[in-house]
């Protein structure tokens, strides 16, 4: 293989294989993002912990459950605790374009279910002890600058006070997270907070609980949990579905459309248009050097050399591409984890996203060589050299 | 004589605009060694096929072609190619240099067929392009040359790799007068000096003047032989 000639070819069209080359690059790069947050949504579900159910009416995630469910359940077999979640949905007033979730919980049964958070600083029986008390993802606070201590004011938009001022949630714990089922994005302060505000006037909102987590016991059958809970409603007033955590988080993710499908659709599209940019810009490159190819046949360069300069040409330009795409991935990781974190918690490239994006280029990079290649094979030096002579 | 080339009863024919037509008919031939032949004829005479059948580039539709014991005619593809890279050196009407490599890069390339070290690949290069006089040309590019330099440029790559035979399509074609003797003064040493078998094809009688003998075809058969003495020098 000339490797002189490989190179000097490569750069002699620099502006058109610099077009292509960026060109690749950022349809890896894409790719890449792409199969990312396919794969940050999938590990959002696939993380959900099996000792743990979701109760929601059967209608819609949008319509609450009575608070006098929980009571009931409780008397179910294979429940350890009852944790209530309530969607608060409210503002930041020092960040009205940015978004967080919110969630009034039940202290007391909230952390022992999750066991895969930690408390990283602060205190969890202040939390417990303080009604006004929140507590936050560490990556939330890294993300406002907030301290323990801080006071968050909030604007509720389901839940708002008569007042009209924003909710105040004083910051007494800082929590970890080391699964993806569980983001450090959130803001989870007391239920009851929420509750009383709504029943001594102080607030206006909905009535009831969004959805009722049911920690397992050790052991227990969740099949014959859910069965049991959604008998007990059966006859109303309001009909429940319970689900594992894991379907739960699913029909949350499907709530958006099918975006893996669209996303992969996106990421096939990109690629099958690239694949005709190379392609295009290796056949010219073919063609333009019919005679140069006809001058090597001549000399005595093989079938395998004349198309291997072609194909290694074109791999070239897509595997440069690919480690472009690829690096500026792995640049822009940290700050699109950041932009991405409120609604997209597991966004992060894995070893195989990266290995599919340049298996991509180059499965690329190969055929848009080959196709120039062959043609160089079929190639008669006398008709190469007539061409021109 | 001691004979290098030989051909028996070559036939040749091209298929053009649904006609067959024969450019080599029945053609026999013997090429002696270390001698510098001219081919002349008319357009259309079969010069440059004979000249593609002898260097190995196209196939002879019967008949044979037999470069010292081998037949050309029995060699596949791959073998063909390696045998004209050990035994053929070309010299092109329109130069054929690569442009992106420079002249010692374009003479290095024969080398890259060769087993050779690539310093061994270097000195073999710039030895022969201080053989035709561009010693100090080495890292131009073609385009930074004249027609008459990148002639020599080529005819240093047919040398590079010591061929015994160099076939030559039309080497002054493209050339001025001055710059076409400068060209064909050097092939003639290369064949007085080196002893290299060199056919050349020509329309220039001037040009033909350079050679030993001076083969002429009409309409794919041999013509006259003749020899041309004293040969200019």
């Amino acid at each position: 293989m000339p490797w002189k000639l490989l190179l000097r070819n490569l750069l002699g069209h620099p502006l058109r294989n610099l077009l292509t080359l960026v060109s690749v690059a950022l349809a890896v790069f894409l790719i890449v993002m792409l199969q990312a947050v396919t794969l940050g949504l999938a590990n959002t579900v696939s993380a959900a912990a099996s000792n743990r159910l979701l109760v929601q009416s059967a209608v819609s995630l949008f319509v609450d459950l009575p608070l006098a469910y929980q009571q009931k359940m409780a008397a179910v077999p294979g429940i350890s605790a009852i944790c209530k979640w309530q969607w608060f949905g409210g503002r930041y007033e020092q960040d009205k374009g940015g978004y967080f979730a919110q969630f009034g919980i039940d202290p007391d049964t909230f952390l022992p279910s999750y066991p895969e958070m930690t408390i990283q600083s602060g205190s969890y029986e202040e939390f417990q002890r303080n009604r006004t008390a929140a507590v936050v993802g560490a990556s939330l606070a890294s993300k406002y600058g907030w301290r323990l201590g801080q006071t968050v004011p909030i604007t509720g938009t389901i839940f708002q006070r008569v007042d009209g001022q924003p909710w105040q949630f004083t910051i007494a714990a800082i929590y970890q997270s080391s699964s993806p089922a569980i983001d450090e994005q959130t803001l989870w302060f007391h239920y009851d907070y929420l509750r009383e505000s709504v029943e001594t006037g102080g607030a206006t909102g909905p009535d009831g609980v969004g959805v009722y987590m049911l920690r397992l016991q050790p052991g227990a059958d969740a099949l014959a949990v859910q069965r049991d809970v959604d008998a007990l409603f059966e006859n109303g007033p309001q009909r429940v579905q319970t689900t594992t955590e894991a379907e739960f988080n699913r029909q949350f993710v499907s709530m958006l459309g099918d975006v893996p499908s669209l996303l992969r659709l996106v990421g096939g599209a990109v690629l099958f248009a690239i694949f005709f940019a190379v392609l295009n810009t290796m056949l010219m490159a073919g063609r333009e050097r019919t005679r140069d190819l006809g001058v090597m046949k001549a000399l005595g360069f093989g079938n395998a050399a004349v198309a291997g300069l072609l194909v290694a040409e074109s791999l070239a330009v897509c595997g440069t591409g690919a480690l472009l795409g690829i690096g500026l991935a792995e640049l822009l990781e940290g700050p699109f984890q950041i932009a991405t974190s409120s609604f997209l918690p597991n966004f992060a490239f894995d070893r195989d996203t990266l290995v599919l994006g340049a298996g991509l280029a180059l499965a690329t990079g190969l055929i848009s060589g080959l196709v120039p290649g062959l043609r160089a094979v079929r190639l008669s030096p006398v008709v190469a050299l007539r061409e021109v002579g | 004589m001691a004979v290098a080339i030989q051909i028996r009863s070559v036939t040749k024919s091209y298929q053009r605009a649904g006609e067959t037509l024969r450019v080599l008919d029945e053609l026999d031939l013997d090429m002696a060694p270390a001698t510098f032949y001219a081919l002349m004829g008319p357009s259309g005479s079969g010069k440059t096929t004979l000249l593609n059948l002898l260097g190995g580039l196209d196939r002879a539709d019967s008949g044979e072609v037999r470069f010292g014991g081998t037949d050309l005619q029995g060699l596949s593809g791959g073998e063909l190619a390696a045998w004209r890279a050990r035994n053929i050196g070309f010299v092109f009407q329109g130069f054929n240099l690569l442009p992106v490599l420079t002249a010692r890069e374009n003479v290095e390339l024969p080398l890259l067929l060769q087993p050779l070290s690539a310093s061994q690949r270097r000195d073999q290069a710039e030895r022969a392009l201080q053989l035709v006089g561009l010693g100090d040309r080495m890292a131009h590019k073609p385009r930074e040359l004249s027609g008459g330099q990148e002639q020599r440029v080529a005819i240093a790559r047919a040398i590079a790799s010591d061929p015994e035979v160099i076939l030559a399509d039309e080497p002054t074609g493209d050339l001025d007068r001055t710059t076409a003797d400068s060209v064909l003064s050097l092939l003639q040493r290369l064949n007085r000096e080196l002893h290299k078998t060199i056919l050349m094809v020509t329309h220039d009688p001037q040009a033909a003047s350079y050679a030993d003998q001076v083969i002429h075809l009409d309409k794919g058969k041999l013509g006259r032989i003749e020899t041309n003495h004293p040969a200019r020098s």
